[in-house]
């Protein structure tokens, strides 16, 4: 094989070198899942060691408030960091298998969010007050919405046949 | 992940069509360079608007890009 068609292949291959990086989207979706993960170890990390927020409702409020704000202030600058080192063909516009990832995940989520939501109904007769439904109406939405960005993390990674 | 039943030479024609990069094909499809990347692994089975497209760009007939594996299901 003559040197320059051994130059030109090596050249391809190095254009195509890191045929496994992640994506814009990927990326996200990592972040989504730190961030979240974090936050809310963090909130229920607290209400399992007693601070009130597990039992009554202005702390809840406080103690949510603050950890959803900080945890929403973290994804939306993450994003704006990861968008600003994206190329430009990344970031236009989901193609056809970033959709069908998203429709995969969601899915998912959804059956743990109802599998979540009725647990929460089931609980409802026993309890007085409202702040303990609340958490664990809360604890099914993230654990919801960490089924769905597992999921996608999971068909990038591992493929997706649709 | 189950094997796709098909397989491609992509990554030959890329070569071919004077070493067009994964990025460049997939601009041309409409499509990500990752997504470019996993369909020539069989990581992504593409829908059949993006597999015609792909043959458009080599100027070739479908089954000369992708080939149905004998004893695939």
């Amino acid at each position: 094989m003559s040197p320059a068609i051994l130059k030109s292949a090596r050249q391809v291959a190095d254009d195509d070198s890191g045929d496994l990086s992640m994506n814009f989207r990927e990326k996200t979706a990592w972040l989504n899942v730190i961030a979240m993960t974090v936050a809310y170890i963090f909130y229920f990390g607290l209400l399992l060691s007693g601070h009130p927020a597990g039992r009554e409702v202005f702390p809840m409020l406080w103690l949510f408030g603050s950890i959803a704000v900080a945890h929403a202030i973290t994804v939306i600058v993450g994003t704006i960091i990861l968008s600003a080192q994206a190329p430009k063909s990344e970031r236009a516009r989901a193609d056809e298998r970033d959709r069908a990832i998203r429709r995969r995940g969601a899915a998912a989520g959804y059956y743990v969010l109802l599998v979540g939501m009725m647990v929460v109904g089931v609980y409802m007769p026993f309890v007085e007050s409202g702040v303990p439904l609340a958490n664990c109406g809360l604890l099914a939405i993230v654990l919801a919405e960490l089924a769905n960005s597992v999921v996608v993390l999971m068909s990038y990674r591992r493929g997706w046949h649709g | 992940m189950a094997k796709l039943p098909f397989t491609n030479d992509i990554r030959t024609l890329r070569f071919l069509a004077g070493e067009m990069t994964q990025g460049d094909l997939g601009d041309r499809v409409g499509v990500t360079r990752q997504t470019i990347a996993a369909i020539e692994q069989g990581k992504y089975s593409p829908s059949l608007e993006v597999a015609f497209r792909i043959a458009q760009v080599f100027g070739k007939p479908l089954e000369a890009v992708f080939q149905w594996e004998t004893g695939g299901d």
